[in-house]
């Protein structure tokens, strides 16, 4: 069980720190959103698995559970708000061949 | 009721005035909004969403690899572009949906909703076919393909 945990944890710190390199490396505000997202869907999923894990069976469990479907539920509403506030305000999306 | 089991699992202990503080809470929330929710639970509906689910997480898991790629890719190849979408769905509910599925899924993002018209950012070509496959509004079109049109 703990190395599972351990397993799960490192999987999920390699997806945060390749999200934070895509926030570095993508051209503009919409494209950098994606790489946020790639943080929750799988890197957070993956960091509360492992501590689920370590946790065992008790209530902190439940608890991380509830965190988990409430991140799965604001992530994507939060996303398109960042998003659809760039649209609105008139920001040009990125394409290939600009600089 | 539901609003109960919350407390308690959130408080997680179990002495007499923390069960009687919650229960007291929670009925005075449910009194104080009975007023005004149009949330009627529909459990076939509910089935058939929770059924979807791990389909969507497949989903979520693939192009999260895919956009992991993309990322560490010496070159950068990436081809960001806006699409605009048009779907059949008739309902406020399958829309919601529909855009949530797809911001949820990385390298595609809901940028603007109105009614059945989306318009949708992709990071490139492999995301872009996720959105006009159209292989999730189907199946969440065969979600709602009971329920009373309201759009």
């Amino acid at each position: 069980m703990g190395i599972l945990s351990i397993i799960f944890i490192v999987a999920g710190l390699f997806f945060l720190i390749v999200a934070a390199i895509g926030v570095i490396r993508f051209p503009d505000v919409y494209s950098r959103s994606h790489a946020v997202s790639l943080t929750d869907s799988l890197g957070a999923f993956l960091m509360l698995v492992g501590i689920a894990l370590h946790e065992g069976l008790s209530i902190n469990m439940l608890k991380i559970l509830v965190v988990l479907i409430l991140l799965y539920i604001l992530n994507p509403v939060i996303a398109h708000a960042t998003v659809r506030a760039a649209l609105r305000s008139g920001l040009k999306p990125w394409q290939k061949g600009d600089s | 009721m539901t609003l109960f089991v919350f407390w308690i699992l959130l408080s997680a202990s179990f002495d007499w005035i923390h069960l009687s503080l919650g229960l007291a809470c929670s009925f005075a929330v449910a009194w104080l909004n009975s007023g005004h929710s149009p949330f009627a639970p529909k459990f076939r509906l509910w089935l058939r969403v929770s059924l979807y689910l791990p389909w969507l997480f497949y989903k979520i898991v693939q192009s999260s690899l895919h956009l992991s790629k993309l990322i560490l890719h010496p070159a950068l190849p990436i081809d960001p572009q806006m699409i605009s979408v048009e779907t059949k769905l008739n309902h406020h509910a399958a829309v919601v949906l529909l855009g949530n599925s797809i911001t949820l899924t990385p390298g595609t993002i809901t940028a603007e909703v109105d009614r059945n018209h989306l318009i949708v950012h992709a990071m490139d070509k492999v995301s872009k076919e996720d959105v006009t496959s159209k292989q999730m509004e189907l199946k969440i079109a065969d979600i709602f393909r009971d329920e009373k049109p309201d759009l």
